[in-house]
């Protein structure tokens, strides 16, 4: 059920118990997880992280925990399947579910004892109603049966005209009786499909943990800043829409105008070393601050796809592009802290002049920047990408608990030196995703199979180790459509979704499998791979593991990838 | 004497917060701490008041003497005499590295009072170089040092005594008719 009230369902009732916290791998929910762990600091709750990978991970955790601990909360996982199913937890337990994972499972909505939902109803939910999908059978059928043995037993003593006049009547009954329920039902089954047919994104919830601290008024800055960082890290990885990205950042700018006016009040000014958070409407170009600006230009999506940099064509519209701003080549390759202050001092303004008239309208966007000390200023999307290389982090054997650990670490402000590293990092990656799909594109990999595009990464791929950790095989599967539509000329395959393919595990021999929708402007980022993969899995009985939280991502065996894909391409079209 | 324990002494002044919580009396060793009401004034030790803060349950109000023109005052001072001028707590250093540390947005003018503080102890810590070189150079008996504080003292006590002490026993070699064997 949905909490209402958070700080008296919630927090009141975990303040003074021993908790475990259940936390999914990706950016929001290190966030929130962060956000809940000051607010746990603060009132010095026991608690215990666990980072799950996946429901297999969840499973083995929630036994090992089950014996000690009564209370569970469960950060970006959960939300979508019916998890007292998947679990069989005893009937104390108690689970606390913050997730952006949508449709919410109908059974986690309507259990009232042991499932509570820390997700706002204004979301636009579209919940069916509890009398379409749950039926108190019971009545009907004792009174059906009531009926019949009532009649059975009247019957040895009445003359049977009669008796065959009430089965009669008692029989029609029973017949539309069945009529009904088989509408009923297949009804419901129509309700639940549209429902749980299409995967997307809810309010992020490291939101929803800062409102948790706002309510308590324990909200700080560092609180406001991870926020912020969660809400970016869903609009980087694409999973909400341009539309909500913007409703959500006005909500927390206001935030972020009411912990400024607080300071700015004093004649006396902050200190240089406390944090400061200011709106910023700037460039979309990944991690430029941090880089040269021309290697931002060349490795950020936007810029890339709009200029089709894989092409010759592409790399003289960009000296263009860069003439025509005034800016010379020397300055642009040079690292940003060291350009120019000339050149850097109107730079967002000249770089969307001349953005405009090469036809890229959105270059610049709404974000926030934070700033403490007098060498440390990031960008909400440079935190987001630093650690998300961090958590996805291929180059040491290290397993996902301690890339966890490092890249909740390099939230801290006190962990500057963890945050360079994951931005290094992060360089490395986007120019991996950059040359892959110049390759895919220049090499004609990415084909269309009918009702959609496929692409498959062979083994000898450069960085192609990078590609088996879900968050970066997306980002790169969102460039790559979006460099496709652009470069391709056929109208048809512009509006096609793209599947993925590439080696996950060499010696298992199996590759993970990532399907997301068609690009368009108005795009709702609605994902039906989910469904699609569990039945084509199901129809060719290949050996899938849906072991990911995020249903449009699944693990194949190798050998059955082409019979997999024959059969959704038949489901598909 | 390492100067993580000369910070730990120092924890033990008192500075004022004002809690946003309210708890009754409570009865320590080493005192009692007066009971919490939300919005009002109470004096607490430094340890006490620093984990309200990082707990967010109080604001902590700067000493007295943390104020940037006075502090100025004293640095002004404390550079034109050659003696030691009066110094505003006896654990001004470490009082002003935890509350800047931890509270900087409690205290106004944060970065002006750090860098003067920092003048104000970098200008003694030279007049003790001096004055302990002196001693050792030109072996003196005795020194008069007023208004050190215990974290000055400490920088300066492994080099005095290990100095004065190879020094008296250059001092004692040097004696005619004392045979020394060894």
């Amino acid at each position: 059920m949905f909490v209402t009230d958070i700080r008296k369902e919630f927090y009141d009732i975990v303040v003074n118990q021993r908790v475990v916290l259940l936390v999914s791998l990706d950016i929001d929910a290190l966030c929130a997880c962060k956000i809940l762990q000051a607010l746990f600091h603060c009132d010095q709750v026991q608690y215990t992280l666990v980072p799950v990978t996946g429901w297999e991970n969840l499973g083995t955790a929630f036994l090992e925990h089950k014996e000690q601990y009564q209370y569970f909360v469960l950060i970006n996982c959960g939300a979508n399947v019916d998890l007292l199913e998947t679990l069989q937890p005893e009937e104390d337990s108690i689970f606390f579910i913050c997730d952006t994972h949508r449709p919410v499972d109908v059974v986690n909505i309507y259990n009232d004892t042991q499932i509570k939902l820390l997700i706002k109803q204004d979301d636009d939910l579209g919940v069916p109603s509890y009398e379409d999908i749950f039926h108190d059978d019971e009545d009907e059928d004792e009174e059906g049966n009531r009926d019949d043995s009532g009649n059975e037993s009247d019957g040895g003593a009445e003359p049977s005209g009669k008796r065959r006049r009430f089965d009669e009547a008692a029989l029609e009954r029973r017949i539309e009786r069945q009529r009904a329920r088989r509408e009923w039902e297949a009804r419901r089954r129509e309700i639940l499909f549209d429902y749980e047919q299409y995967e997307y994104h809810g309010t992020s919830a490291a939101m929803f943990m800062f409102e948790l601290a706002w309510v308590m008024t324990k909200d700080t800055k560092d609180m406001l800043w991870w926020s912020i960082i969660g809400l970016t890290d869903q609009w980087v990885h694409d999973k909400i829409t341009h539309m909500k990205y913007v409703t959500d950042i006005v909500a927390l700018q206001r935030h972020v105008s009411r912990h400024n006016h607080r300071n700015e009040d004093e004649e006396n000014s902050l200190s240089i070393d406390c944090i400061r958070i200011s709106f910023e409407y700037d460039l979309r170009l990944a991690l430029y601050q941090h880089w040269s600006l021309y290697e931002s230009i060349c490795n950020s999506c936007y810029t890339s796809c709009n200029f089709k940099l894989w092409s010759i064509n592409g790399q003289k519209k960009l000296q263009e592009f860069l003439a025509d701003m005034g800016l010379p080549l020397k300055q642009v390759r040079q690292k940003f802290n060291s350009m120019d202050i000339s050149v850097k001092e109107n730079l967002r303004e000249v770089i969307e002049e001349s953005s405009n008239k090469f036809g890229m309208k959105d270059i610049r966007v709404q974000t926030f920047s934070v700033h403490f000390g007098f060498k440390n200023r990031f960008l909400a999307s440079d935190v987001v990408h630093a650690a998300a290389a961090l958590l996805e982090n291929v180059e040491k054997e290290e397993c996902a608990t301690d890339n966890f650990i490092k890249a909740l670490d390099c939230l801290s402000r006190s962990n500057i030196e963890r945050l360079h590293v994951g931005i290094d990092l992060a360089k490395k990656k986007l120019k991996a995703i950059q040359q892959t799909v110049a390759s895919c594109i220049c090499t004609n990999l990415l084909l269309s199979q009918g009702p959609f595009l496929y692409c498959h990464l062979l083994e000898g791929t450069p960085d192609v180790k990078l590609f088996s950790k879900p968050l970066a095989l997306s980002l790169l599967c969102k460039y790559l459509l979006k460099a496709f539509v652009c470069s391709t000329r056929n109208k048809r395959c512009k509006v096609l979704p793209l599947i993925m393919a590439a080696p996950r595990d060499v010696d298992k021999g199996t590759v993970i499998v990532l399907g997301i929708p068609p690009e368009s402007e108005t795009s709702d980022k609605k994902n039906f791979f989910g469904r699609a993969f569990e039945k084509a899995a199901e129809s060719t009985s290949s050996r899938a593991l849906h072991d990911h939280f995020d249903t449009s991502i699944i693990e194949l065996k190798m050998e059955d990838r082409s019979k997999f894909l024959d059969a959704l391409i038949t489901l598909l079209s | 004497m390492d100067p993580s324990e000369v910070e730990f002494l120092a924890e033990k002044e008192t500075v004022k917060v004002i809690p946003n919580f309210s708890l009754d009396k409570i009865y320590l060793i080493g005192g009692d701490l007066g009971p919490f009401n939300p919005g009002l004034p109470v004096d607490v030790p430094v340890w006490l008041a620093l984990n309200l803060k990082q707990r967010q349950k109080c604001r902590i109000v700067p000493p007295e003497w943390m104020d940037a023109d006075k502090l100025e005052e004293i640095r002004e001072q404390e550079r034109k005499e050659d003696a030691f001028s009066p110094v505003p707590s006896c654990h001004y250093m470490e009082l002003t590295k935890l509350l800047l540390n931890h509270a900087a947005d409690d205290i106004p003018r944060a970065d002006e009072i750090r860098t003067l503080v920092k003048d104000i102890w970098d200008t003694r810590i030279a007049k003790l170089r001096l004055s302990a070189d002196r001693f050792v150079g030109q072996q003196e008996a005795h020194a008069r040092l007023d208004n050190l504080t215990l974290m000055e003292i400490n920088t300066t006590r492994d080099f005095l005594l290990d100095s004065l002490n190879s020094m008296h026993k250059l001092r004692a070699n040097l004696q005619p008719g004392k045979s020394q064997d060894y």
